[in-house]
């Protein structure tokens, strides 16, 4: 109820399919939701320009998936603005699910069901479908068209998911973990794929749990931890301004603060490498000590993230 | 809009005929009993419905309604709290696909399927056992069978949106069917029952299912043997599991 009270763009279940106020696929401001005691979403704010490819991370119970059912339409927030492709998702309207493309992790399908049928079967509903052959070719499933859902191996299983996730011609594509327990030829094949779906022009919204996947598909990461929005960049940008300093620890010196060692390698995050390193160089040349493995360099993604998250 | 729920429902079916274990329970189960049960009793009378009957013009409808029930109740319970448990509701809901075609498909698909099994009962017992049908009842005979099957239908959506999860379904559904089958007439005929069972039975839907349909196949009846009162009963029945069905519906396990 609230969140149809706030919502602020209205459009009819009528209106004309053109793109509607702005530029944004999804505009979210102060999204609360809770589950009894426990509050999922403290306020989220998050914009999705059209034929942007964003991610979401964030740690296990950060309200990842509270966040993306509520875009989706499948809950109601209980504060917040929110608006994906100009609908209000909770009011669940037909025209806003012709232009959403969902990609569950594990959702079913009927084991006896072949896969050309499935997506003739669930493409039925849309008014502008894609070519049943050209959806089977972009996902990779061409030669397995007459195979039941039951003898795809996994991976076939998650590109028939993805396939009927973009049956419909989707303007905006939700893909949960697309590629969770994927073998790294598979992922590649994946990240294939969802290349193929930004050339399209789908603005797409994935949640991950892999630095890399960001990394390597999104124009854009969102890190959310605790219900809040803590990070919001390019993967670039992401916290880069700092350096990662490493090296093999020797016996007698003095770390700078802040200093983790794992496994004997200490490491710190600086934003003032050539400060911070002078001492520790000072004290090897004195001491006529080589410091092994020093490396300075950019932190990855998920050494950020780790930061962000800790 | 039609199109699209005739392919929904043609699909749904394809897809119930294409599990073993609906097929074995809808229509070779039945066809089993049938077979065996005739061949054990051959000719030998049965009293039923006030008259002496033969064994098979007995069975058959009885039977009948077991391969009815064991469609649209039974495989529609298990059938739609597994495609809950995996997650089939979820994935229709994000589609444009509107739930009551989604959810129409389910029941259409197997009041056709029971209804499909009943008629393939009788194609067998007919010639196999000497079964007669008759013209003047086979208006309720039919009847009888598509508001059965709806009701049966209404109470399997209802029980699978009561039921926690696909692996309490099937005991569930065999825990309400199996006693209830036993006191309304399916196993054996319910004349000669003491008169507290026969009202016990007479509460559930299903022993008025078995009555007017059976009723149509008593030989040297007259009339239409339209049972007013046993459809009022299955009517009121499907209205209860509508009612619960669409208070106690969930999409998600």
């Amino acid at each position: 109820m609230l969140s149809a009270m706030t919502f602020e763009i209205s459009q009819g279940a009528a209106a004309p399919r053109t793109p509607c106020l702005g530029d944004d696929a999804v505009r979210v401001r102060g999204l609360r939701k809770a589950y009894g005691e426990h509050v999922a979403l403290d306020g989220v704010d998050l914009t999705v320009a059209r034929g942007e490819v964003l991610a979401l991370l964030g740690p296990n119970g950060a309200g990842k998936t509270t966040l993306v059912e509520i875009l989706e339409g499948h809950r109601r927030a209980d504060a917040g603005a929110v608006s994906v492709l100009g609908f209000d998702p909770a009011r669940r309207e037909r025209g806003f699910r012709e232009r959403i493309g969902v990609v569950l992790q594990e959702t079913g399908l009927d084991q006896e069901i072949r896969v050309r049928e499935a997506l003739e079967l669930y493409g039925a509903a849309y008014p502008q479908r894609r070519d049943v052959d050209e959806v089977l070719g972009l996902v990779g499933l061409e030669e397995r068209g007459e195979a039941k859902a039951r003898e795809l191996s996994g991976g076939q299983r998650r590109r028939l998911d993805l396939a009927l996730g973009i049956i419909g011609d989707p303007e905006l594509v939700f893909l949960d973990e697309p590629t969770t327990g994927f073998d790294p030829a598979a992922r590649r094949q994946s990240w294939e794929l969802i290349d193929g779906l930004r050339e399209l022009g789908k603005t797409i919204l994935l949640t991950t749990h892999y630095m890399d996947e960001a990394q390597h598909l999104a124009d854009r990461v969102v890190v959310l931890a605790r219900g809040t929005v803590i990070a919001n960049d390019t993967p670039d940008k992401l916290g880069r301004e700092a350096t990662v300093v490493s090296f093999r620890v020797v016996p007698g010196i003095t770390l700078p603060a802040g200093a983790r060692v794992e496994r004997g390698i200490a490491t710190f995050t600086s934003s003032a490498p050539t400060r911070d390193l002078a001492p520790l160089l000072g004290w090897a040349a004195a001491h006529d000590v080589e410091l092994e493995g020093l490396s300075v360099g950019r932190p990855t993604l998920e050494d950020v993230y780790l930061e962000l998250t800790a | 809009m039609i199109a699209l729920t005739q392919q929904w429902v043609t699909t749904r079916m394809r897809l119930t005929l294409r599990n073993p274990r609906a097929l074995v329970f809808t229509f070779a189960f039945p066809l089993i009993l049938i077979v065996l049960f005739s061949a054990l009793n051959g000719n030998a009378e049965v009293d039923a419905y006030g008259e002496k009957i033969r064994f098979a013009q007995f069975y058959t409808p009885a039977i009948a309604i077991f391969s009815l029930v064991a469609a649209c109740y039974t495989s529609l319970i298990l059938g739609i709290s597994t495609a809950r448990d995996q997650g089939l509701f979820k994935r229709v809901r994000a589609t444009p696909l509107p739930m009551g075609i989604y959810l129409g498909s389910w029941v259409t698909g197997a009041m056709l399927t029971g209804i499909g099994a009943v008629v393939l009962l009788f194609v067998v017992s007919v010639p196999a056992f000497g079964v007669d049908i008759y013209a003047r009842t086979l208006p309720a005979a039919l009847l009888t069978l598509v508001l059965g099957a709806a009701c049966l239908s209404s109470l399997g959506v209802a029980v699978s949106s009561l039921v926690k999860n696909a692996e309490q379904a099937m005991p569930v559904a065999q825990l309400t069917f199996l006693p209830i089958s036993f006191i309304s007439g399916i196993w054996f005929p319910l004349d000669g029952a003491p008169d507290w069972l026969v009202k016990v039975s007479h509460f559930f839907p299903l022993s008025h299912i078995v009555n007017a349909f059976g009723s149509c196949f008593v030989p040297g009846t007259s009339g239409s043997q339209l049972h007013g009162s046993d459809l009022l009963a299955i009517a009121i029945w499907t209205a209860v599991g509508l009612f619960v069905a669409v208070r106690r519906f969930r999409f998600e396990p």
